[in-house]
């Protein structure tokens, strides 16, 4: 399955597919996301499907971060559902990510930030 | 005057809670719903107990005994049957529960309350008891005004101006609805309610006894003293009643543990140094808990009996179950957490297993887990941001 992205600009928003994310189907998306993890990759990742994430999720996305962090990106988030947000927060996880509400506010998170640069 | 305390129910809508625990034994601090029921009961002079148990029953009658050690005497009615060194349980309704222990002795040769266990009430049973009787009642229930748009959430009453019961509505919309008044679930009876019971079924008070109280035309009235009534229906209600009793909201309930500080208790063999910790009481600590520096306990909260607090977890308005290890990552905001579960303040929960998270939460009488994988890079995040 291909993921879905969505670049405007230079900002790529990547929606995480299904209602789960764990050990199951983590593998899967890692070697889907290779392809948009490139070298100062603006990204988002919507996760408004997303119901259930277990620890690998949360690797998951981490180490996401940390390649494109890296190379002086970014990955923000937007969309998270109550028991995901929940997650999020119980494991720190949420000072970690900037987390949006929503899909455009993430977007224009970056815009914003490319406006405050001299 | 006797009382039955109707504790049968699998408790569906408050798991995780209820998989472990029957609900009348969910925990306020160090106390089990139940005993506050108990208490109130022998406070109105009510001596003698029945309880009809099914679910887990041997949770609460572990811990209940023949009741001496709350001044009373309590007697159970196991509703199932031991199979093949199995309890099954077998749940007979509440006015079945009643019926039952009739069969089997009588025990119910005067007018009895009959209270849900998985209320925490203070409700004045003896003006309700001369309410009853003034009225020569066979049947009364505690009534409570509920804010219009909540009704759909309750049984409705619907009473005549001097209190008599004229018809019930089960979770009407708030247009439908006839009267505010919510059923509470509390109860006094006429032994003479039994001949409307029938025998070795499986029957119900809201549903089958009362309608049928109505359609005689039998004595049934609605008291409306009022009172605080805390009911367990939902797990954020049970977050909302631990806060309430964290805060000093909760009327007659005397904090366990020893005040080391201002709004420091602690019970004995705690391992805790105050200083080396980030503290905002109140803050309670129970019993063989080990507190590691560097952690945070901001107040109001509880730390369970035998639990570990890792250093660098962060424990703000939250309430710990007993033998509950936090780890280091840990960050419980407004939450009820164990071994298990977590579950935020709108009752969000999170199964701890499911989603593999035993670096944050587990039991703290199993072995250590090893450090995830990712918690040096967490850190070196968090330090950066």
């Amino acid at each position: 399955m291909a993921l879905v992205t969505d670049t405007v600009n230079d900002v790529t928003v990547v929606t995480i597919p299904g209602e789960v994310l764990d050990a199951s189907n983590t593998r899967i998306l890692k070697e889907e996301l290779a392809g948009v993890l490139s070298p100062g990759a603006k990204l988002v990742f919507d996760l408004s499907q997303l119901r259930f994430v277990d620890s690998s999720g949360l690797g998951l996305m981490l180490s996401s971060l940390r390649q494109v962090h890296n190379t002086g990106g970014d990955l923000k988030l937007c969309g998270m559902t109550k028991p995901v947000r929940a997650l999020f927060e119980l494991v720190r996880m949420n000072r970690v990510f900037e987390i949006y509400a929503t899909r455009d506010e993430a977007e224009n998170s970056y815009a914003a930030s490319r406006r405050a640069q001299p | 005057m006797k009382a039955l305390i109707l504790a049968a129910g699998r408790g569906t809508r408050v798991q995780p809670l209820t998989h472990t625990i029957p609900k009348p034994m969910i925990p306020i601090f160090n106390r089990p719903v139940m005993e506050f029921l108990i208490d109130l009961l022998a406070s109105h002079g009510v001596r003698s107990i029945m309880i009809n148990t099914s679910y887990l029953a041997s949770e609460i009658e572990s811990y209940f005994r023949d009741g001496s050690r709350f001044g009373v005497e309590i007697g159970y009615s196991f509703e199932g049957q031991l199979k093949d060194g199995q309890m099954i349980d077998e749940p007979v309704g509440s006015a079945g529960a009643i019926r039952r222990i009739q069969d089997h002795s009588g025990f119910f040769n005067e007018p009895f309350f009959v209270l849900c266990g998985d209320a925490i009430i203070d409700l004045d049973l003896t003006t309700l008891a001369a309410f009853h009787k003034e009225r020569g009642a066979v049947a009364s229930l505690a009534a409570l005004p509920v804010p219009a748009d909540q009704v759909s959430s309750y049984g409705i009453v619907v009473a005549g101006p001097d209190g008599r019961v004229e018809g019930f509505q089960e979770k009407p919309s708030q247009t439908e609805a006839r009267s505010n008044l919510a059923n509470t679930g509390i109860y006094l009876f006429q032994p003479e309610v039994m001949e409307m019971i029938p025998s070795g079924v499986s029957y119900d008070i809201g549903s089958q006894l009362f309608p049928q109280l109505v359609e005689r035309g039998l004595p049934f009235y609605a008291s409306q003293q009022p009172f605080r009534w805390l009911d367990i229906g939902r797990l954020s209600d049970y977050y909302s009643v631990l806060r309430m009793t964290m805060t000093g909201g909760l009327p007659g309930f005397t904090p366990p543990g020893t005040e080391i500080l201002p709004g420091v208790r602690v019970g004995p063999n705690v391992r805790f140094n105050p200083r080396a910790c980030r503290l905002r009481p109140p803050v309670w600590i129970g019993a063989s808990s080990t507190i590691e520096d560097g952690s945070a306990l901001i107040g109001p909260c509880y730390i369970g009996p035998g639990s570990t607090v890792m250093s660098g977890a962060h424990v703000e308005e939250s309430f710990v179950f007993e033998y509950t290890r936090v780890g280091r990552m840990a960050q419980l905001r407004n939450s009820i957490a164990s071994g298990r579960f977590c579950i935020d303040r709108a009752g969000t929960t999170i199964d701890v297993a499911k989603a593999d998270l035993d670096w944050i939460l587990s039991d703290a009488r199993s072995n250590a887990p090893s450090q995830f994988d990712l918690e040096p890079l967490m850190e070196e995040f968090l330090i950066s941001r």
